[in-house]
């Protein structure tokens, strides 16, 4: 009871102190954007939109720099100084995200000062790097609904790369997604067993079976893939065009001309909203991830429960690990994920463990990591080694800033064991 | 890099891996790889080559400990003095202070080491360095060539200069065409003066591999050179899908077309590190006692670096360009061609 009162207390001045931390971040960033951004007035960035195949073509976006980011600047100070002396209650993570955002648009126009870049581009590779970082959040978001935490992820999605490749080369593009899909439900079962039956610490089971993985894979891969090609030479799922669709300008070539992989992780991400908050069966999973003895009383089997969803979390990660060789490359090599899939937990707990926020948190992932290879590209002073934290930075930022306090499933990490 | 070591420092050992040529020889050549693995299609798969290239000509036995992690360099490294290496070979620059420390420790053992030249040098250590710039000049002056976009890319793994030396030559061999013939091609992903372009970070990522191609295909470049071990893999296979018209690779370290046959078709040519060849020769020094601390550099002159055959693309460059490109590699081993800029 005393515990909390306190806390209602410290509410209102909790808020305060992040509105007033946040308003002095966007006028540093105001000032950052004035004063160190700066180019000639007469310089303009240009952004091209259509490119040589397109059916409809469209002029280039052009936008005078230095006005450009002279009104981000004196946006970005009016947001900062209406946060910092007003407080902004419920609007202070708003008015983060368009500071965020405004930010990173006045970088472009600055880098891109006097040149051209491709905005569609720049956009396509935002989904497509968010793709599996999505796929791997889901799998964590199932899992975790459940109460079951799953840093296994990792090891999930090189294990569903690496049988995407074997069995692709071997039987065909949809036999080695539906392989995939089996290898990864199969470590889901492992884990399943480990922290379910077994009740082996969640966390260390999770990191032995991503090592495993990890060893295995990488084993087989320098022995015998180096040895035998042809198990190791699946053809990519190409891109394809959804009709009419797939030919409006900017929207088209992001959206609708994309391959598999893209449709099935937003189908996916839809699938597993609607069933988690739309659903009898998605309502009790996630009484067994919050009270599991409350579920257990009122008669949901909660070890048949956990056991399903931890599966199906694996076979999701799977997929997501068949992006890596049937989506992307067409062959494995040794690490090849390269830690995606604690990418993906981050974007889970950012999108607090809901699919569509998991999403958005991927896209933003997926948006810095394209826009650092643009700036890299566009031959701007910042050092390379930044600019590849930029991704990194700009989710732990977001993490911090924006979302604040995420409170994962309550039941998350206990073994259920039934009195 | 550091996700990496997330999940591997928590405990996981090097892969410990023998490859003896069986029998009980009197020498025995060890490796230690960089991250990236032995069967790389690249850098340490070629080293390796140089190894078993000894083994097969003087009968030596040759073995070799991989890295999973920059943490294992030297546990690696110590695990090799135990079991009596003639002969260690580490391959690759960021075991440079993993690899100085060892020597220091161990004066009576002989170590080599891909891509570093210490300075001063360590009396049993013998650096092999390569002047990759001469090699890809010459490719920067065949893809000028090439470009019907005007526009050509490069990235590297990680701004270290045994990655950066190839693009530095790529993009001087392109600014050579240019003032040679009056053309106007321009180079993405590198800017020498600044020592800044563009980077994955890693050399393990081939899906990062097709991104930074595909990016670098948006703004128009043609022929992309990937300088990042196997995460060019990547970028094959967005040309392999795009179809060689659209964009072309040039391959680093190995001839690519042998390496990776079957996208053989997109690799205009590759930029040789014949590191095998170096490999070789040091262990030939251990052999017959010539050995002594030092650098071996590895140039045009001496075929340490070079230009593989254009295979496929045979046929499509022009006689012309081909002649040209033999006269800018006389120009760069006489001198008179900067490789520098």
């Amino acid at each position: 009871m005393g515990d909390a009162v306190s806390r209602q207390e410290a509410g209102p001045r909790l808020i305060d102190w992040r509105a007033s931390v946040s308003g002095g971040v966007l006028i540093a960033l105001a000032l950052v954007v004035a004063f160190l951004l700066d180019t000639p007035w007469d310089s303009v960035s240009t952004f091209r939109i259509s490119r040589p195949r397109d059916v409809w073509a469209v002029g280039n976006l052009t936008v005078p720099s230095q006005w450009f980011n002279v009104a981000a600047s004196v946006l970005l100070a009016f947001l900062g100084t209406r946060l910092f002396l007003k407080g902004g209650g419920r609007w202070t993570a708003v008015a983060l995200g368009i500071g965020l955002v405004v930010l990173a648009m006045a970088f472009l126009v600055w880098a891109t000062a006097g040149k051209a870049i491709s905005l569609t581009g720049m956009l396509q590779a935002t989904v497509v790097r968010a793709v599996p970082i999505a796929l791997a959040a889901l799998g964590g978001i199932l899992c975790e609904r459940v109460g079951v935490i799953n840093i296994a992820i990792e090891g999930m999605l090189l294990a569903g790369a690496f049988a995407g490749a074997m069995f692709g080369s071997l039987m065909g593009g949809w036999a080695g997604i539906i392989c995939a899909m089996i290898t990864g439900g199969v470590f889901g079962l492992l884990l399943a067993a480990l922290v379910i039956t077994y009740r082996v610490d969640q966390i260390i089971a999770g990191v032995v079976i991503n090592l495993f993985v990890l060893g295995l894979t990488s084993y087989v891969s320098s022995q015998v893939f180096a040895e035998y090609r042809w198990l190791n030479k699946a053809s990519p799922f190409r891109s394809f065009k959804i009709p009419v669709l797939g030919d409006i300008p900017l929207i088209g070539p992001v959206l609708f001309n994309q391959n598999l992989f893209v449709y099935g992780a937003l189908i996916l991400v839809t699938l597993s909203t609607y069933y988690l908050f739309h659903t009898r069966h998605g309502l009790r999973a996630r009484a067994v991830g919050e009270h599991p003895r409350a579920a257990d009383t009122l008669g949901i089997d909660v070890i048949k429960t956990r056991y399903a969803h931890v599966i199906v979390a694996g076979m999701v990660a799977g997929f997501g690990g068949a992006w890596f060789t049937l989506g992307s490359v067409g062959r494995f090599d040794e690490n090849m994920t390269f830690g995606r899939g604690f990418i993906g937990l981050a974007a889970m707990i950012f999108g607090r463990w809901h699919p569509l926020g998991a999403l958005a948190a991927a896209l933003i992932f997926g948006f810095a990591d394209s826009l650092q290879q643009k700036l890299s590209i566009l031959n701007t002073p910042i050092p390379s080694e930044f600019l590849s934290m930029a991704p990194y930075i700009a989710t732990i930022v977001v993490v911090a800033g924006l979302v604040g306090q995420a409170r994962p499933p309550a039941a998350i990490g206990k073994p259920y064991v039934k009195e | 890099m550091f996700m990496k070591k997330a999940a591997l420092t928590t405990g996981i050992a090097a892969a410990f891996m023998l490859a003896s040529a069986g029998g009980a020889s009197a020498f025995t050549a060890c490796q230690v790889t960089d991250v990236g693995g032995i069967d790389d299609a690249g850098f340490n798969q070629t080293a390796w080559k140089g190894v078993q290239d000894a083994m097969s000509s003087y009968g030596i036995d040759g073995r070799y400990l991989e890295s999973q992690s920059e943490t294992d360099y030297e546990p690696n490294l110590n695990s090799l003095i135990e079991s009596k290496c003639d002969v260690i070979i580490s391959v690759g620059f960021l075991m440079g202070d993993a690899t100085k420390t060892s020597a220091e420790a161990n004066a009576g053992q002989k170590y080599s080491i891909v891509d570093f030249a210490y300075d001063p040098t360590i009396p049993n250590v013998i650096g092999q360095v390569y002047a990759t710039n001469e090699a890809g000049f010459l490719a920067g002056y065949l893809s000028a060539g090439m470009s019907k976009s005007g526009v050509v890319g490069t990235f590297g793994g990680i701004n270290i200069p045994p990655v950066t030396a190839f693009m530095d030559g790529y993009y001087y061999g392109v600014a050579y065409h240019n003032s040679q013939k009056g053309t106007n091609v321009q180079v993405l992903g590198w800017n020498p003066a600044s020592k800044e372009g563009l980077f994955t970070g890693n050399f393990e990522s081939l899906d990062d591999g097709r991104a930074f191609a595909q990016n670098l295909y948006d703004e128009g470049a043609d022929i992309v050179m990937p300088v990042a071990g196997p995460v060019g893999l990547g970028s094959a296979a967005l040309a392999d899908e795009l179809g060689s018209d659209a964009l072309m690779i040039v391959g680093v370290d190995a001839d690519q077309t042998q390496t990776d046959p079957d996208r053989a078709h997109v690799y205009l040519t590759s930029v040789l590190k014949r590191m095998d060849s170096t490999v070789m020769q040091v262990i030939k020094q251990a052999m017959d006692g010539s050995f002594s601390g030092g650098i071996l550099l590895g140039n045009l002159q001496n075929d340490g670096v070079g230009l593989a055959p254009y295979h496929h693309f045979d046929d499509k460059v022009p006689a012309a360009l081909k002649a040209e490109v033999e006269e800018v590699r006389a120009g760069l081993i006489s001198g008179a061609i900067k490789a520098g800029g």
